[in-house]
C-alpha cells in the first residue's frame, strides 16, 4: 500500500512538472527569422534566389507527402549541384514530427510538400512553423486564392468504378447509398487519411448538404426526409460510409478494382493511380470523363479535389534553397515528376493537364473542395458522427 | 515369483557398445547388486530391465515372461512390467506433498481412499517420516527425500524393486545407517532387489550376489565373500577390497600341490590344491593386506622397512617397502609403528590367490611361504 | 558475554559505500538501475503527462485551450463520453465506439491468439523434446520462420491466399479460390479469427522456444518414474508435466498476450475490411489526430502490461521454479509414438511447409510478375530483382532491387542497425544479467530485472513516438543514433532474459575459482564465464538482431528518411502498391536472417531458440 501511495504521489508530481502551460507565442507583427527572409525573397529574380541559394551549405532535406517527390528533388539537386534527402511520409507524420523537430529547435527538412489545409492552418501556419513563399517568376500565373497558402499542384479522387457490369453507371451520388451497393463502394477509411475525413466534413457544410438535397430530388422525385441528421449532407454521408468497404490504400483500392473479377465495384480513389502498370485501367470508367462525354455530369459532385501545398519550414537551415526548390516545382520541369501523368494538376494556370485529362477549371467547377475554416470549426462534431458510421 | 532372466543383452549407441551380450539370472528374492567403475553400464543393464531403455539385442524374461525380445519384437512398456524404480535423485514431484507423492502411485491403481490412507501411513512408519506427510520436497533434507522416495517405491508393493545408486548423494554417517534400513527392508518385504553401485562396500554388505560389470561386460557374478576370497580375475581382485589388494609380479614354476614363485624383492614357495602346470611362467601374486604379518624378526631371508603407518584405532595400515615393491598390511588394533624401521614379515592364511599374468584370470589359490 | 555495542566496531558508512561498490555485479545493477529508469521511465512518464496536455491543432480547438496546458478532454472524451448515441444507446457512443469495444475486441484477439500460439508452440515443443517424431532437424530449424517474416506479410499472405469475391472488398480471387475454386466464407478470411489465427502463428515459435527449453531442462525423471508407478500418458501429462511446466507456460501465456495487444498491421490489414477495430488501430489514427487520446491508448497498453508484469511475478514467486537446472543429463527415454510417428510428422510437415515455406514460395512468385494474379511464364521477369532502367515501371526504383544503390544502401543501415542494436542489447544483457543473478533476491537485484523487462511492454509506436520527443530536448538523440538507442532499449529484454538464465545455469564455483587465483573481474567475465555459455548468451544477441531487422512502428517515426532502413521502405512501397519491389525486398530482408542466423549457428552453436531463456 505505502509503495503504490508513493509511486502515484511520484506520477502526479511528475505530470504537474511536465504540463505547465507553454505561453503561445504573440502574433509578431515583426517578421524575422525565415519569414523575414521569405517576404524579401518575394521580390527577388529568379537568378538571386539561385545565388542565394548556391551560397548555402549542408544537405537539402525536403518531407513530402507524395512518392514523386524523390524524383523532383533528385532533378533538382543534379540541375543545381546539390546534395539532397528527402522523406516520403503519410500526412499525420509529417505533422508529428514537424511539429517535434521545429519546436525542439532540432534539424528536420528545409521545405514541406504536404496536404490537408485544416491542419495544416492550425498547426502550422498559425504557429509559424510553416512559412509561405510565392515565386516572383510564377505569381502571375498563380490564382489568387491558392497563393496563400502556396498550392503546387491539386489532387482529385473521383467516383471511379469497374465498367465489367455494364449495368452499373453512377449518375447520382445517391445511388451510391442504395442497398444494392452495399459492400460495393471502396474507400480509404477517413481515420487513416486526413484529407478524407475533410471532404466528409465538407459534404455537411450547407453549400453541399443543400445540393445534396436538390440531387436527392433529382434522383428520387421527392423531397429529402432528414430523420434525426442535421441536414441531407449528415444523411449521405452516413449512409455511404454504410455501403464502404475499406481498403488502407489508393493503389490497392485502384489495383483491387480494375481487376476483372470486380465488376460492379465503385470507388472513390485517387485518380493518379491509373498511372500504375499494375491497374488495369481499361476495366474502369472515370464517372467524370463519362460525364464529359455524355454531357451528363455525376449530381451533385464527382468527386473532391485537394492542394498539395509547400512550404518553408520554420527551423529551414537552407531557406533559400527551399524557395528555389519551391519555384522549380511550380514551373514545367519541377512539376514533370507529376505532369506527366493524369491526375495531378499545377497551381501554376500555365502548365497544362495531361493530355487525356480534364483541365483544373472543369475540376474546381464538380469537385467539392476544402474550406479549412469551415472545417476547422466543425471537425469536432462531424468527425464523431463520422466514427460512428465507420 | 518372478524370477528375471538376460539372455545375451547388448546395447549400443551408435558405435559405443555400453552393454556387450549379457547373461543373469536374479533368482526371487534376492539382492543383486550390479558394481563397476562409472560408465561400465550397470545403470544401463538396470534401466533396461525396468524397460526405461530398450536393449539392442537379446531377451528379458520377468517371471517366465518375455518382456522383451529383439527378435520377437516384444517390448513390454515399463508400466506393464510390475516393478519399481528408485532414481538416483529422487526425482520426487516436486509440486506434491510427501503424502501425494506416495499415493500417487496407488491412485493409478484405483486403490480406495480408505486403503491408500492406511497403507501411506503403514509406510511412514516403516520409514519413520510420520510427521513429514504434509511437507513438500523442497522442505526435506536428502537422508529424508530418500526415505519419501524408497516409501513411494514400495508402496504398490512391487515384486521387484531397482534401485540406482541410491546412496550416493548421502552423507558418509547417513550412508551407513541407510544400508542397514535397506538391508531390513529387503527382509521384511521380502522382494527382489537390484541394486547399482559403484561403491564396493556396499556392494560387499548388502547383497546376496554381486554383479560385476566393465565396459559392458559381466565379470564376474557370485556371493559376495566368494566374489572377495576368489576374485576370478585381477579387476575383480583389485575392485573389491579396502585397502586394495597386494599384486606382485612373479615368475613361477611348478606342478602338484607346490609353486616356487620368485619375485624381485623376495621368493616364496606356494602351497595349493589347484596347480596348473607352470614352467617360468610369468604370474601375479594376489595377496590381500590382512594376510600380510608383520614381525620383529623376519622369517625366511626377506626383510621390509615401514614406509608409512597409519593408525585408525580399530586398525592400523602399514606400508612396507622391499627393495622397488610396496607391500600394504592392514593389523587389527591400533598399534604405532615407527616409520623406517626394519621389520620381518609373512604371509599367513590360505586365501594367497595367482593370477596368470597375460589373461589375468585366476589360476591358483593356498598358502604362501617366504624361502 | 559482551555484547558489540561498541560504535567504532560497527562499519562505518564509507567503508560499508566502498565494499559494496568494490562487488563488479553491485556495480553493474546500480548503473543499469539508473540507465533503466532515464530510460524507460522517463519516457512512460512523459507519455503519461501527454495524456493531460492539450496539442496543437484539433485539441486547441476543441478545448479553446493553449498548446500544452492541462486539460481533461482527452480522458472525458475517450473514456468518458457514452451519452451520445442517440437511439442506439452507448453502443454508439464515442467512448464506446472508440475505447470500450475495441477494447473487448483486443481482449478477444489477444487471449486467442496467446492460446492459440501456446497450443501450437507448446505441442510441437513437447513432440520434439519428449518423443520420437520423424525430422525434427527440420520441424525444428523451420518451425522459427513465421517469427522472422513481419508479421503483416504473414496477414498480406493470409488475405492473398482466401481472398476471393464473396468476401469484404470482394474484388478479385486470391490463390485458393482461384486454382481451387474453394471460397471461405468471410468469417474466415477477414475479422475476428484470422487476426487471431496470424498472430497466434506468428508467435507460436517464441512459445515452441520458450517450452521447449522448459521441456529439455525438466527433470525428465518425474516422468519416468510416474511411468513406472502405471500413470496413464494423458495422467502423466496432466499431474505431472503440466503442473511443474506451468510457472513457464504461464509466463510464456503472458509475454505472447503482450506482444499480440501492441500489434498494429494484422489488425489493419485483416480486420478493416470489416470494420473489426481493435485498441492498435484505433491508437495510430488517434495519434495523428488527437493525440491526447491516443496516449491514453498507449498508457492503457502499457498498464496492462504492468498488470501482466506483476501476475508473473506473483505467480513464480509464490512457487519456487520447479525447473532444476542441474546440468546433470539424465538419460531420458522419448516417448514411442509408434504407429501414429509418421501420420503425425508429415501432418506437422505439411502444416509448417504451409505457414513457413509457402509465404516465402509466395513473395518469390509475386516479386517477379508484372501484372497482378497473372502467375504464367511470360508474365515473369527478373526485373525487379537485376534489372536496370526500369522507368517503364513508374514506380518504386530505377533498378532491380540487388542492384539498386538506393536498396543496397538501405540494407546495409538496416545491417548496420540490427547488428548495433544487437550488440548492445546482448552485451547489456549479459551484463545484467550477471549482476541480478549474483545478487538475487536483493532489491536492486528484482528492481532492475522488471525494469529490464519493461521496455518490452511498451507498445512500439509510442516509444518512438516518445524518443522523437526526447530527441528534441537531448540533441545528441538524432539518426542512426536514436535508431540504435531506441532498439537496444526495446529488445534488452530478451538479452536479459538469455543472459539470466545463462548465468542461472552456471555455478558459483566456476567463477569463484577464478577469483581466488586474482583473476580481474573483465578477464573472468571475457575468459571464463562468457566461453562457458557461449551459445546461450550468443542467442541473446541473435535475437535483438533478428526483430531489429524485421521492425518497424520502432523506427517509423524516428528515421532521418523512410529509405534509411529496409523495413521503412518495405512499408512505403506496399503502401504505394509497388507489389512487386515490396515482395522482393520482404524476400531478400527474410533471406539475410536465415543466412546470418544460420551462420551464426554453425560457427557458435548459438541460435534463436536458446535465445529467449531455453
Amino acid at each position: 500500500m505505502k509503495k503504490l501511495l508513493s509511486i502515484s504521489i511520484m506520477l502526479l508530481c511528475a505530470i504537474m512538472v511536465f504540463s505547465t502551460p507553454q505561453a503561445e507565442k504573440p502574433a509578431e507583427p515583426e517578421l524575422t527569422g525565415v519569414a523575414a527572409l521569405a517576404k524579401a525573397a518575394e521580390a527577388m529574380t529568379h537568378d538571386e534566389l539561385v545565388q542565394k541559394a548556391s551560397a548555402e551549405a549542408g544537405v537539402f532535406t525536403v518531407y513530402g507527402n507524395t512518392s514523386r517527390i524523390t524524383t523532383a528533388v533528385e532533378a533538382f539537386g543534379k540541375l543545381y549541384g546539390i546534395e539532397i534527402a528527402s522523406s516520403n511520409l503519410k500526412d499525420a507524420e509529417i505533422y508529428e514530427k514537424l511539429d517535434i523537430e521545429i519546436n525542439g529547435k532540432a534539424k528536420g527538412a528545409d521545405m514541406v510538400m504536404i496536404q490537408d489545409g485544416a491542419s495544416l492552418k492550425s498547426q502550422m501556419l498559425s504557429t509559424g512553423n510553416l512559412i509561405n513563399f510565392v515565386p516572383a517568376s510564377v505569381k502571375p500565373y498563380i490564382d489568387e486564392n491558392d497563393q496563400n497558402p502556396l498550392v503546387q499542384q491539386y489532387i482529385n479522387k473521383l467516383f471511379i468504378w469497374n465498367n465489367k457490369d455494364a449495368a452499373l453507371n453512377i449518375t447520382n451520388v445517391w445511388q451510391l447509398t442504395e442497398p444494392a451497393m452495399k459492400g460495393n463502394v471502396i474507400f480509404k477509411s477517413p481515420e487513416l487519411e486526413q484529407v478524407n475525413m475533410n471532404f466528409l466534413i465538407m459534404c455537411t457544410s450547407p453549400a453541399w448538404a443543400e445540393k445534396l438535397a436538390e440531387a436527392y430530388k433529382a434522383q428520387y422525385g421527392k423531397a429529402i426526409e432528414l430523420g434525426s441528421y442535421s441536414n441531407a449532407g449528415y444523411k449521405w454521408v452516413a449512409e455511404f460510409l454504410a455501403n464502404c468497404t475499406f481498403i488502407k490504400s489508393d493503389t490497392t483500392i485502384a489495383e483491387e478494382i480494375s481487376q476483372a473479377t470486380a465488376a460492379g465495384k465503385a470507388g472513390l480513389f485517387v485518380l493518379s493511380k491509373l498511372r500504375s502498370s499494375s491497374v488495369l485501367s481499361e476495366n474502369l470508367t472515370v464517372g467524370q470523363y463519362l460525364a464529359s462525354e455524355t454531357g451528363k455530369a455525376i449530381e451533385p459532385f464527382s468527386g473532391f479535389m485537394y492542394p498539395m501545398y509547400s512550404m518553408v519550414t520554420a527551423n529551414a537551415s537552407r531557406p533559400y534553397t527551399a524557395m528555389l526548390f519551391i519555384e522549380y516545382l511550380m514551373q514545367a520541369d519541377g512539376f514533370e515528376p507529376w505532369g506527366k501523368s493524369i491526375g495531378a494538376y499545377s497551381g501554376n494556370k500555365s502548365l497544362p493537364a495531361k493530355e487525356g485529362d480534364l483541365p483544373l477549371t472543369v475540376w474546381k467547377d464538380c469537385l467539392v473542395s476544402e474550406d479549412a475554416d469551415y472545417i476547422l470549426e466543425n471537425y469536432e462534431t462531424v468527425s464523431s458522427f463520422v466514427i460512428k458510421a465507420l | 515369483m518372478p524370477q528375471i532372466v538376460l539372455r545375451n543383452i547388448t546395447k549400443r549407441f551408435t558405435k559405443f557398445v555400453a552393454v556387450d551380450n549379457l547373461d543373469l539370472t536374479i533368482n526371487d528374492g534376492e539382492f543383486i547388486t550390479l558394481l563397476g567403475p562409472s560408465g561400465c553400464g550397470k545403470t544401463t543393464t538396470l534401466r533396461m530391465i525396468a524397460g526405461l531403455e530398450t536393449p539392442t539385442e537379446g531377451e528379458i524374461l520377468i517371471d517366465s515372461q518375455v518382456v522383451f525380445s529383439a527378435t520377437k519384437g516384444i517390448n513390454v512398456p515399463p508400466n506393464k512390467r510390475d516393478v519399481g524404480f528408485l532414481f538416483q535423485n529422487y526425482a520426487l514431484w516436486p509440486h506434491m506433498t510427501v503424502y501425494q507423492n506416495i499415493a500417487f502411485g496407488l491412485e493409478n491403481l484405483k486403490w480406495s481412499k480408505s486403503d491408500i490412507a492406511s497403507r501411506v501411513a503403514e509406510l511412514l512408519a516403516l520409514l519413520k517420516i510420520e510427521q513429514f506427510s504434509k511437507r513438500y520436497p523442497s522442505e526435506l533434507s536428502g537422508g529424508q527425500q530418500q526415505r519419501v522416495a524408497i516409501a513411494r517405491t514400495l508402496a504398490p508393493k512391487p515384486k521387484v524393486l531397482f534401485l540406482d545408486e541410491p546412496l550416493s548423494n548421502l552423507d558418509a554417517k547417513l550412508r551407513l545407517e541407510m544400508r542397514t534400513e535397506l538391508k531390513r527392508l529387503h527382509l521384511d518385504t521380502k522382494s527382489t532387489f537390484v541394486y547399482v553401485t559403484h561403491d564396493q562396500l556396499e556392494a560387499m554388505t548388502m547383497s546376496t550376489r554381486v554383479c560385476l560389470m566393465k565396459n559392458g561386460l559381466l565379470q564376474q557374478y557370485d556371493p559376495p565373500l566368494t566374489v572377495y576370497n576368489r576374485p576370478i580375475n585381477l579387476f575383480v581382485a583389485d575392485f573389491v577390497g579396502n585397502p586394495t589388494m597386494n599384486f606382485i609380479s612373479a615368475k613361477a614354476t611348478g606342478k602338484g600341490s607346490s609353486i616356487l614363485l620368485e619375485a624381485e624383492s623376495f621368493k616364496a614357495s606356494m602351497t595349493t590344491s589347484q596347480a596348473p602346470e607352470l614352467k617360468d611362467a610369468e604370474v601375479v601374486i594376489g595377496i590381500r593386506p590382512e594376510y600380510v604379518c608383520i614381525s620383529d624378526e623376519p622369517t625366511g631371508k626377506a626383510h621390509a622397512v615401514i614406509y608409512s603407518n597409519m593408525p585408525s584405532g580399530m586398525e592400523t595400515t602399514i606400508r612396507l617397502q622391499l627393495g622397488k615393491t610396496m607391500l600394504t598390511s592392514v593389523i587389527f588394533r591400533g598399534v604405532d609403528y615407527p616409520v623406517d624401521k626394519k621389520v620381518g614379515f609373512s604371509f599367513i592364511g590360505s586365501d594367497i590367490l595367482l593370477f596368470d599374468k597375460k589373461s589375468e584370470r585366476m589360476i591358483a589359490s593356498g598358502s604362501l611361504q617366504l624361502i | 558475554m559482551a555484547r558489540l555495542k561498541d560504535k567504532t566496531a560497527r562499519m562505518p558508512l564509507g567503508n560499508k559505500v566502498v565494499m559494496f561498490f568494490s562487488k563488479p555485479a553491485n556495480v553493474i545493477l546500480v548503473v543499469f538501475f539508473v540507465l533503466l529508469c532515464m530510460l524507460t521511465l522517463y519516457p512512460l512518464l512523459t507519455l503519461v503527462s501527454e495524456t493531460f496536455t492539450v496539442h496543437a491543432g484539433r485539441e486547441a480547438t476543441a478545448t479553446k485551450q493553449a498548446r500544452g496546458s492541462f486539460t481533461l478532454y482527452s480522458f472525458k472524451k475517450l473514456l468518458f463520453t457514452l451519452d451520445d448515441g442517440g437511439s442506439e444507446g452507448f453502443k454508439e457512443s464515442t467512448s464506446w465506439i472508440q475505447f470500450y469495444s475495441p477494447l473487448l475486441n483486443t481482449m478477444a484477439v489477444s487471449i486467442t491468439s496467446s492460446v492459440i500460439a501456446i497450443i501450437f508452440g507448446g505441442c510441437v515443443a513437447w513432440l520434439v523434446t519428449r518423443s520420437n517424431i520423424k525430422f525434427k532437424k527440420f520441424i525444428s530449424t523451420v518451425f522459427v520462420f513465421p517469427y522472422i517474416m513481419p508479421s503483416w506479410t504473414l496477414a498480406m499472405f493470409w488475405s492473398n491466399f482466401f481472398k476471393n469475391v464473396n468476401v469484404g472488398p470482394g474484388t478479385s480471387n486470391g490463390i485458393l479460390a482461384s486454382v481451387f475454386g474453394i471460397m471461405m466464407p468471410e468469417w474466415f478470411v477477414y475479422g475476428f479469427f484470422p487476426i487471431s489465427m496470424v498472430l497466434g502463428l506468428h508467435y507460436a515459435p517464441f512459445a515452441y522456444i520458450l517450452i521447449g527449453g522448459i521441456l529439455r531442462n525438466m527433470d525428465a525423471n518425474l516422468e519416468e518414474a510416474a511411468t513406472i508407478l502405471k500413470t496413464t500418458r494423458a495422467r502423466i501429462v496432466s499431474r505431472i508435466t503440466l503442473p511443474i511446466v506451468m510457472p513457464a507456460l504461464l509466463s510464456t501465456l503472458l509475454l505472447v498476450f503482450a506482444s499480440t495487444m501492441s500489434a498494429y498491421a494484422v489488425p489493419v490489414f485483416l480486420g478493416s475490411p470489416v470494420r473489426y477495430y481493435v485498441l492498435s488501430t484505433k491508437m495510430m489514427s488517434l495519434m495523428n489526430t488527437y493525440k491526447g487520446q491516443g496516449y491514453i491508448i498507449a498508457s492503457v497498453m502499457i498498464i496492462f502490461g504492468v498488470a501482466i508484469l506483476a501476475i508473473n511475478q506473483w505467480f513464480t514467486g509464490k512457487r519456487k521454479s520447479f525447473t532444476t537446472v542441474t546440468g546433470k543429463s539424465s538419460q531420458i527415454s522419448l516417448v514411442n509414438l509408434k504407429k501414429a510417428s509418421w501420420p503425425i510428422a508429415v501432418l506437422l510437415v505439411i502444416i509448417l511447409v504451409l505457414l513457413a515455406i509457402l509465404p516465402l514460395v509466395s513473395f518469390a512468385l509475386e516479386s517477379v510478375i508484372i501484372k497482378a494474379g497473372d502467375y504464367s511464364i511470360e508474365n515473369m521477369t527478373l526485373d525487379f530483382w537485376i534489372g536496370r532502367n526500369l522507368s517503364y515501371l513508374d514506380q518504386g526504383d530505377a533498378n532491380g532491387i540487388l542492384l539498386s544503390p538506393k536498396i543496397l544502401k538501405a540494407l546495409g543501415y538496416s545491417l548496420l542497425l540490427a547488428v548495433s542494436c544487437s550488440v548492445i542489447a546482448g552485451t547489456c544483457g549479459v551484463l545484467a544479467g550477471y549482476g541480478i543473478v549474483k545478487r538475487r533476491g536483493s532489491f536492486l537485484s528484482t528492481a532492475v530485472n522488471n525494469l529490464s523487462f519493461f521496455p518490452y511492454l511498451l507498445p512500439s509506436l509510442a516509444f518512438g513516438a516518445i524518443y522523437l520527443a526526447l530527441s528534441t530536448k537531448v540533441s545528441f538523440i538524432t539518426g542512426m543514433f536514436a535508431l540504435i538507442l531506441v532498439g537496444s532499449v526495446k529488445y534488452l529484454p530478451f538479452a536479459s532474459r538469455s543472459g539470466i538464465s545463462a548465468m542461472l545455469q552456471l555455478s558459483n564455483e566456476i567463477e569463484e575459482a577464478a577469483v581466488i587465483v586474482s583473476v580481474p573481474w573483465w578477464k573472468r567475465m571475457v575468459r571464463v564465464i562468457f566461453p562457458i555459455q557461449k551459445s546461450s548468451f550468443l542467442s541473446g544477441y541473435l535475437l535483438p538482431f533478428v526483430s531489429c531487422m524485421r521492425e518497424l512502428s520502432l523506427f517509423v517515426l524516428l528515421v532521418p528518411t523512410s529509405d534509411t532502413i529496409l523495413t521503412t521502405m518495405l512499408m512505403q512501397y506496399s503502401e504505394k502498391g509497388w507489389d512487386q519491389f515490396g515482395n522482393a525486398i520482404n524476400l531478400l530482408i527474410i533471406v539475410v536472417v536465415l543466412i546470418i542466423n544460420f551462420t551464426v549457428n554453425k560457427l557458435t552453436g548459438a541460435s534463436i531458440d536458446k535465445g529467449i531463456g531455453g
